[in-house]
């Protein structure tokens, strides 16, 4: 790989971390990190004055991140292209991961109007999970790219 | 990506054309960027300022920290993949200083877009520097698009 491309894949990495924390700070603030925050969010609080989100109201946030989740995931995955890992086994799993998360990420919300508490702690670990492993794949392109 | 690979873009008259076409809407996007942001978010110092933390002169209320939220994520994701393509064609066509432009777009891109949240949590001092980077990346990007249209139109790449 021409090491021009190398530095458009360093930059990438450092706008992904950026996006991480901005994604970060937007869910505490609207949401919050708390199984109950979670729950109050999606399923409202009367005496908080939080309204409860409706099905369409979920439909409007989730699908501009249906196609950025793809979008931003198949990007990062590509990269591992132009490295040396890709012939490691155990990228096939950090793609079917990287994905599933993302899926669930995307669609718990729809799980916990429809009276599953418990897609709360569902939200929060996949939503970690996601950041986590962006984070993970982010250290190995880094790695590869500075250090092969 | 197959751009990336191709030997003689030139020759390639079908690949040469969809780059062009690219880079085309690449260009709209920036000029439009601008002028949706100077009648929303503001491209003046002042202007941002007012967006920020409103002026009572204007009757202008200051933006809520959700609506700052969502802004700033979305512009993050957005400017990340118009500067990947580009740079990636950019890297394909040129030769000399490339490295050194693909470094100034995205270093001021990056600062951009870091200064905005300092700017709204810490200092307003961060404005300038918000609204100096913004032209700058946008300068450095529009160089970097017409430089490209020119190279895909040279003999040999």
């Amino acid at each position: 790989m021409q090491e021009a491309y190398k530095l458009s894949i360093l930059y990438y990495l450092a706008f992904s971390l950026l996006l991480i924390v901005s994604a970060i700070m937007l869910f505490e603030h609207k949401i919050g990190f708390s199984f109950s925050g979670v729950l109050e969010y999606y399923t409202g609080n009367e005496e908080k004055f939080i309204p409860a989100q409706s099905v369409a109201g979920i439909l409007k946030i989730v699908l501009p991140h249906i196609f950025v989740f793809g979008l931003f995931a198949m990007v990062l995955l590509h990269f591992l292209v132009f490295t040396n890992i890709k012939y490691k086994k155990n990228i096939i799993i950090l793609v079917y991961t990287i994905f599933a998360i993302a899926l669930l990420e995307i669609f718990t919300p729809f799980m916990i109007i429809g009276g599953f508490k418990f897609f709360a702690y569902v939200k929060l670990f996949s939503f970690f999970a996601l950041l986590a492993l962006v984070l993970y794949l982010s250290w190995l392109l880094f790695h590869s790219i500075a250090y092969d | 990506m197959k751009f990336t690979v191709i030997k003689n873009l030139q020759k390639d008259s079908a690949m040469s054309l969809i780059l062009k076409g690219f880079l085309f809407f690449i260009l709209l996007y920036i000029l439009s960027d601008i002028f949706v942001m100077k009648s929303s978010f503001g491209i003046s110092a002042e202007a941002v300022n007012s967006t920020l933390f409103g002026n009572e002169e204007a009757y202008i209320d200051p933006i809520n920290e959700s609506s700052f939220l969502e802004f700033w994520h979305t512009q993050i994701f957005f400017i990340m993949m118009i500067l990947l393509t580009l740079s990636a064609v950019f890297i394909r066509v040129a030769k000399r200083s490339r490295a050194i432009l693909t470094n100034a777009l995205m270093i001021t891109a990056l600062v951009s877009l870091i200064s905005l949240p300092l700017a709204f949590y810490i200092s307003k001092f961060f404005i300038d520097i918000y609204v100096i980077t913004y032209f700058i990346w946008h300068l450095v990007a529009i160089y970097m698009i017409f430089y490209s249209f020119w190279k895909l139109n040279a003999r040999s790449i």
